[in-house]
């Protein structure tokens, strides 16, 4: 046992931490709508990887049940997502967020 | 002070607010259904019956004794609790006999005055809403009741500030108005809470007690902050030097506004709670010097600029200013029955100039600017009559009303501090002066208007001249409650309020009227000959050389060349006195008004708008900004957190 | 539990009515069922029944308390305000009502399991429900431009909030081994805690930040605000305030009490922005909506001093003001929604001399304005009285004087509205609200005017 798990907690920790970095990144880097949308799924996944990982080393399963819950949610977060941008889309032939600034001061 | 228990005395403390929202449900539900003289009827009855249940309170509660209506427990909020509730003692029912019977003359004066005005029965809504708010401050039993009819009448009156709306600096006044009542009130608002905080309560009666419990143990730190803070709501209410540049620009509003709450109640307001509270002020020297500065530099200020003005309105406005400075003088002296005396003087003659006024406003067509006036005493004889009643009250002549008011005034100053006497006694001369300028100008010599209006001149309906010779009346005879206590007479209205006034000049402990008899009558001889000197200065000028105000834009003529034939002494008295005052009531003082005070008021005011201004653009619709911004943010509060615990 | 079961069940049936062709019966139901809903919560008042589901016990998920219930009667209430008016409301609209009414039954539902988690698994869900349902009825005009960017914005924001707040729990639960509030305490309140547990801490703050429209993480709120149909909006600034404030008391004060010391100065410095951004933004707008959107953001800073003052047990006092703001914010739309319809304009401008076209519909607007704006006798000024008195209780004087000297600037932009009724000219068309607009808007003005004057029945059920 002791061997398999050799790889220090703090690793876990800053792995989800780069992640959630880059995802940060992206979504304040990018301007199209559906490459936000995955960034802000990195920044979930980074965290559903602490989550895990937090789990494994305290031996509550807790955490990785709430892994599913943030799946669960986050799918449904998408659906809604997508289906505005789908209606944006539309009506502005872009996905580009620098376009939405109609609503102002 | 003993507390009285009697159903009747509530049934008609009651029924003096409940009137007033009578009117204002009826005129207000009905508004489109009903109509005119009908709707200024029922306002001005239901004023009516609030002041006969007032003159049974007056008759039936003896002076020394108080009344509570404990309507219910409002606030209970750990151990503080706040009542519901009235408070009727002798202060009350001074100021509700005030309110409600002026208010009633005003009212039936205004259903004329107003009419075919389109708004009439919105204007009788708006001045029933006001007169039951003005009774809720002077009726409420604790501080947070004064502050929902402090609050209410500020309201009612950036209503009728702005009745007129067609007219843009009609706005612009109640805007003015709104921002200087509302660092009153946050002055206002912070006593209270330190109140609360300090003394536990908020009934009159419980923060007497508490505060001088507190100052005994703790000094009197906080009960000075306190007095400061609720002088600063008073002066905001009460247009006191700093906050003093409204009152005049609220003139914008109908005649009869500014003869109801810009003269006689809602201005009082200020003095009222400072007589309420007076050991609280009692307790704190350095806020009694406030008041006292304060009120001596506002009356001198305002009768400065009161000499040059040519709006009739504005004259009795900046004068409206300058009687408030000196009944806050009187505060700040220790003198709160005094002060109190001369809030019920004034409210009778200044309610009687501005409904004067109205009536000559009324008669030419809206003309407001005495340049073009003149000669009106023949057509319009009540309104001249009533109007010098009232001018010879403001300027202190026996026997009228303002005589014994500001004598008492000045006589207590006399004793207590030379320098404000000299002051408040010049600033009396300059009253005499400019009322006498206005009556001189306004009703004296040849008609100076256009002959459009000349033809259409005629005397105001009885149901203006009325309410002019019942406050003309009173003008003459109400100073008659206050006799000069120096001259072994009784001062009935001073014997009247002492229940209430007594715990904050047994405080000061105050030697009352040390001086001789004779003292006495050199002084109130000097007081009349300053102010007859000064009326016939102003005879000898409008009437005699028939001098005008100079015109819009126009140079003044070289001022020797008008007085080239006159001795020396006269040309001597101008270029040290008459020059001076005239550059400090033309320019210097109105200047500061214009340059100083407006901007420091309205300032403050747009400072706030352009930080606003200014911190909008951050919100550019951006999604991309608004994310960077958020992270920003993040890191930020991070970083705080990491620097400050 | 009994009644996040019949919320849900009464959602689903929204679903169901389009189904079965009952539209025209649907609210009336609704209205009964939420009247049902109402009774049930308040009749579980000081009982703490062990929540269960068929013999399952759900302790370490949920849990009601008289906080819970209390808040959870009022999102109810304010849910079947809300409901009176879009009857009316979506008359003239041709989309499907039962769609709305049931994404706002589900919002309900979410709210009611914030007022009462005891899981930050069960607070996630409970804020991702009331989020996902707001994103979809902030762009609910699908070929309205202005529409969709608000609920883009909305989404793509919260979104990005969630990400914060799931990162904050995962390095709770890190630091502490649980996801259950009361063993979060045990930690927070055991002293030394890790800076994993801090950190955490923070991004979970910043992320209710966020929901509450705290500066500067209210950015998305008036621009969705001006950009949401005007019903959703009333939703949007009353109820999800309110939920998100219930479910912000309850996390700090039942899973972090030992903690917020740790965060004070971060709440200071926010609570300051919040209320002085707020209000100093509101004087410059001339979109009545947005107006509301700032003074939301003020309103929410004085509710973010109740959150400072936990350490005294300001929950009655918070659960005051969210009733004051809620009551007078529903009351508000209620007048304002057939002014903006008559008007076609969503500016002040378009209430210019309300008060000679319609005085009594002007004089509930001046009611409730002057309610919010913390003038008395109206529930507004002891809402904000007795949190600055809890904040005084807990010697937090700076904030305290900050907030009042904001409540005096706040008044002016509450009497533009007022002053455009009574003093400017109005023109030629009328403003006629059907009945359930009148309804709404006089029950609110009156229950401002009963709770202001009366306010010991309330506050003594909380204490």
């Amino acid at each position: 046992m002791d061997q398999t798990i050799a790889v220090s907690q703090n690793w876990y920790i800053s792995l989800s931490a780069l992640l959630f970095g880059i995802g940060v990144m992206g979504v304040l880097i990018r301007r199209n709508a559906i490459v936000i949308l995955m960034c802000i799924e990195l920044m979930l996944n980074s965290v559903n990887l602490l989550l895990v990982s937090f789990s494994a080393y305290s031996g509550n399963n807790d955490g990785q049940v709430f892994v599913f819950f943030i799946m669960v949610v986050a799918a449904a977060e998408v659906a809604v997502g997508l289906a505005l941008i789908m209606s944006i889309y539309r009506n502005l032939a872009s996905t580009d967020i620098n376009m939405l600034n109609k609503l102002k001061w | 002070m003993t507390l009285i228990d009697n159903s009747s005395f509530i049934v008609a403390a009651l029924a003096i607010l409940v009137f007033p929202i009578i009117g204002f449900t009826i005129n207000g539900l009905l508004a489109k259904s009903i109509k005119e003289p009908t709707s200024g009827w029922i306002a001005t009855l239901s004023v009516g019956f609030s002041f006969l249940a007032a003159v049974y309170l007056f008759f039936g509660l003896p002076a020394d004794s108080y009344f509570t209506v404990d309507l219910f427990q409002w606030i209970a909020f750990g151990e503080t609790t706040i009542s519901f509730g009235l408070m009727v003692d002798a202060l009350t029912v001074t100021m509700l006999l005030v309110i409600t019977g002026i208010g009633m003359l005003i009212h039936m004066y205004s259903i004329s005055y107003m009419h075919g005005d389109e708004g009439f029965t919105r204007f009788f809504t708006y001045l029933n809403m006001f007169v039951f708010f003005m009774l809720v401050l002077v009726m409420g039993s604790n501080y947070l009741i004064m502050f929902i009819g402090w609050e209410g009448v500020g309201l009612c009156s950036y209503l009728l500030i702005g009745f007129w709306f067609k007219k843009s600096a009609y706005n612009d006044a109640a805007k003015k108005a709104f921002v200087m009542n509302r660092v009153g009130d946050l002055g206002y608002l912070l006593a209270i809470f330190l109140m609360l905080f300090y003394f536990g309560t908020l009934d009159y009666s419980g923060v007497m007690v508490a505060a001088q419990e507190y100052t005994a143990i703790n000094g009197n730190t906080i009960v000075t902050a306190v007095a400061i803070l609720l002088f600063v709501g008073a002066m905001g209410k009460s247009a006191q030097l700093p906050l003093s540049t409204w009152l005049p620009d609220a003139m914008a509003g109908p005649t009869p506004v500014s003869a109801l709450i810009h003269a006689a109640t809602m201005v009082t307001a200020g003095i009222y709670m400072v007589v309420r509270s007076n050991v609280i002020y009692a307790l704190a020297p350095v806020a009694m010097d406030l008041v006292l500065v304060a009120g001596v530099l506002t009356c001198v200020y305002g009768a400065v600029i009161g000499l040059m003005q040519n709006d009739i309105k504005k004259v009795l406005a900046y004068s409206t200013v300058s009687q408030l400075g000196l009944m806050f003088a009187a505060l700040g002296l220790g003198a709160f029955s005094s002060g109190m005396f001369h809030v019920v003087t004034h409210a009778f003659f200044k309610a009687l100039l501005f409904l004067g006024a109205g009536s000559v406003i009324h008669a030419l067509s809206n003309e407001q600017d005495m340049r073009f006036m003149g000669g009106l005493s023949k057509s319009l004889k009540t309104t001249y009559t009533t109007v010098l009643i009232g001018s010879l009250a403001i300027a202190g002549i026996f026997p009228f009303a303002g005589f014994f008011s500001k004598d008492e005034i000045l006589a207590f100053a006399f004793e207590e501090n030379l320098a404000v006497w000299i002051i408040l006694s010049a600033s009396a001369v300059l009253t005499a002066f400019y009322m006498f300028r206005l009556i001189y100008l306004t009703f004296s010599g040849e008609y100076r208007g256009d002959e459009e209006t000349k033809k259409k001149i005629h005397e105001s309906p009885a149901l203006m001249t009325i309410p002019l010779w019942v406050l003309a009346g009173f003008s003459i005879v109400i100073g008659f409650i206050g006799m000069p206590e120096g001259l072994g007479f009784t001062h009935a209205f001073k014997n009247y309020l002492a229940a209430v006034t007594n715990p904050g000049t047994e405080i000061l402990n105050l030697d009352p009227h040390a001086h001789s008899v004779a003292l006495e009558l050199i002084l109130i001889g000097l007081a009349m000959g300053l102010a007859v000197a000064a009326i016939l200065y102003a005879r000898k000028k409008y009437v005699t050389d028939k001098q005008l105000p100079h015109k819009e834009g126009e140079k003044l003529p070289a001022f020797q060349h008008a007085v080239y034939n006159k001795f020396y002494l006269d040309e001597l008295y101008d270029n040290t006195i008459v020059k001076p005052i005239r550059f400090f009531s033309d320019k210097a003082f109105v200047w500061f008004d214009k340059n100083v005070l407006d901007i420091m008021v309205s300032g403050s005011a747009q400072l706030t708008k352009a930080g606003g201004n200014s911190l909008r653009l951050l919100q550019n619709g951006n999604t991309g900004f608004y994310l960077f911004l958020m992270v920003s943010g993040t890191i930020l509060l991070f970083i705080i957190r990491l620097l400050v615990k | 539990m009994n009644t996040l079961i019949l919320c849900v069940g009464l959602g689903l049936f929204c679903l169901v009515a389009e189904l079965i062709n009952i539209r025209k019966l649907l609210l009336p139901i609704l209205l009964v069922g939420l009247g049902v809903l109402f009774v049930f919560t308040l009749t579980t008042w000081g009982t703490e029944l062990p929540p269960s589901i068929w013999g399952f016990s759900m302790e370490t998920m949920i849990r009601f308390d008289n906080f819970s219930i209390a808040f959870s009667a009022l999102a109810i209430f304010i849910t079947a305000l809300v409901f009176m008016l879009a009857i009316d409301y979506y008359k003239t609209e041709e989309n499907h009502i039962t769609d709305y009414a049931s994404i706002l039954m589900f919002t309900l539902t979410g709210a009611l399991v914030l007022f009462s988690y005891w899981n930050m698994a069960m607070l996630y869900l409970g804020i991702e429900i009331v989020s996902i349902s707001m994103y979809i009825m902030a762009g609910s005009r699908k070929f309205d431009t202005r529409s969709n960017e608000a609920g883009f914005k909305y989404f793509l924001m919260g979104a990005f909030a969630s990400g914060f707040l799931l990162m904050g729990i995962a390095m709770v639960y890190g630091a502490t081994g649980s996801f259950v509030i009361e063993e979060i305490a045990l930690y927070a309140n055991g002293g030394n805690l890790s800076p994993l547990f801090i950190t955490g801490l923070v991004l979970i703050l910043i992320a209710f930040f966020f929901k509450v429209s705290a500066v500067p993480f209210h950015f998305w709120s008036p621009d969705v605000y001006e950009g949401s149909p005007a019903l959703v909006t009333a939703f949007m600034s009353t109820l999800v305030k309110i939920t998100m404030f219930g479910a912000f008391y309850r996390l700090l004060s039942l899973a972090f009490p030992g903690a917020i010391s740790e965060v004070y100065t971060i709440l200071f410095i926010v609570a300051t922005l919040t209320m002085s951004l707020g209000n100093l933004i509101a004087i410059t707008q001339v979109s009545f909506k947005r107006i509301l959107a700032y003074s939301g953001i003020s309103h929410a800073g004085y509710m973010l001093i109740a959150i400072m003052a936990i350490p005294v047990d300001s929950s009655a006092a918070l659960f005051y003001y969210t009733i004051s703001y809620a009551i007078a914010g529903v009351g508000i739309f209620a007048a304002a929604i057939p002014v903006f319809f008559f008007m076609n304009n969503e500016k002040v401008e378009a209430f210019n001399g309300l008060g000679k076209k319609n005085p009594a519909l002007a004089f509930i607007i001046t009611i409730l304005m002057l309610s919010m704006a913390g003038i008395p006798p109206f529930a507004g000024f002891l809402a904000k009285y007795y949190v600055f008195s809890k904040a005084v209780e807990f010697n937090l004087y700076a904030i305290t004087i900050i907030a009042i000297i904001n409540s005096i600037i706040g008044v002016y932009y509450y009497f533009k509205v007022i002053l455009a009724m009574y003093t400017q000219e109005p023109d030629g068309i009328e403003v006629k609200p059907t009945t359930l607009y009148w309804t709404v808007a006089i029950a609110c003005a009156l229950l401002v005017i009963v709770i202001g004057i009366l306010p010991n029945t309330l506050m003594g059920l909380m204490s």
